[in-house]
């Protein structure tokens, strides 16, 4: 018979350690600098100029014109970071998240700026002016 | 043969072609020869580039919806054994009345998938292309529309389905 070339590879593996992360048992692989994960979206920071809606290429914001702000819907993502890059006001970040699945698609977990908060925003800026 | 060559070789047989070498500057300098030929001389003219390099290779087909006609470009590269190679751009035209353009596919055979594909997106009907068949649309397309057309054969706002975003579904109810 003929010894198959791989033999003394299988063998020598066969006395290592597995090397696997047995996930959920442990943590994941940790995420490197400058991970592109769940964006953030600070609401106060927003000066509503409207950048981000032009630059992202899957459409997760939408304008809401009464209030001056974005609303996002991150079930669209594709985690490209150019509505950060673009954002003149720091309003935008990646954050580290990526467990992000879902039963629902519209879950609360990817929108930011949901229509409750629409809602009270709209109420005090209404009060002001 | 440098692109010069070739421009002057295909000018003395075909006077009334309009050629010209443009050449860019970024990324990478390169000069690229561009004609354009009226469409009842195109398929004497791509005869004679087969002839000039029988290796030549046509690279795609790019079509354009340009008002009132269609417009169809050639990617060609001749002589790529030798560095630089020649890189060829041969255009057509045929007015929207009457959209047809001789295939080429007897000269040059791969030019069948990128004719089909130009065909069934931009409605220029190829005469004598050998297998007429539809490419990449499916089967139940409507006839008679042109997905890359601007104009009323093109898709309809009708057609467009977008998934919707949650807070614009909320506010149309
Ligand atoms: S990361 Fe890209 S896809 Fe995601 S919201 Fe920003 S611009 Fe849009
Ligand atoms: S780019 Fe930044 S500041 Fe401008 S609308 Fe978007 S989140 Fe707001």
């Amino acid at each position: 018979m003929k010894i198959p070339p791989t033999l003394s590879v299988v063998l020598s593996n066969l006395l290592k350690k597995p090397a696997t992360n047995p996930f959920p048992h442990t943590d994941p692989v940790p995420t490197p600098e400058g991970f592109r994960g769940k964006v953030v979206y600070h609401v106060d920071k927003c000066i509503g100029c409207k950048l981000c809606v032009t630059v992202c290429p899957a459409g997760v914001f939408e304008y809401v014109e009464e209030i001056k702000k974005v609303t996002l819907w991150l079930g669209r993502c594709v985690f490209c970071q150019q509505c950060v890059d673009v954002c003149p006001t720091n309003a935008l970040e990646m954050s580290n998240e990526f467990l992000l699945a879902t039963y629902d698609k519209y879950d609360d977990n990817l929108r930011w700026l949901k229509d409750e908060e629409i809602e009270e925003l709209r109420a005090k800026q209404g009060g002001k002016t | 043969m440098t692109p010069e060559e070739f421009l002057n070789t295909v000018m003395e047989k075909f006077p009334d072609v309009e050629g010209e070498i443009r050449e860019n500057k970024l990324p990478h300098p390169r000069k690229r020869v561009w004609l354009n030929v009226d469409r009842t001389k195109f398929k004497e003219l791509m005869r004679l580039i087969k002839e000039i390099d029988p290796n030549a290779q046509l690279s795609i087909i790019i079509g354009r919806d340009g008002g009132d006609y269609l417009e169809a470009k050639y990617h060609l590269e001749l002589f790529y054994e030798q560095a630089p190679s020649i890189s060829l751009v041969v255009g057509t035209k045929c007015p929207k009345d009457d959209p047809t353009l001789p295939s080429i596919a007897d000269i040059l055979p791969s030019a069948l998938p990128y004719e089909r594909e130009v065909q069934e997106f931009l409605g220029i009907f190829y005469e004598g292309i050998p297998d007429p068949r539809r490419l990449f649309l499916p089967d139940d397309f409507p006839e008679g529309i042109y997905p890359l057309r601007k104009d009323e054969k093109g898709i309809s706002e009708s057609m467009v389905k977008n998934a919707g975003h949650p807070y614009k579904m909320k506010k149309e109810g």
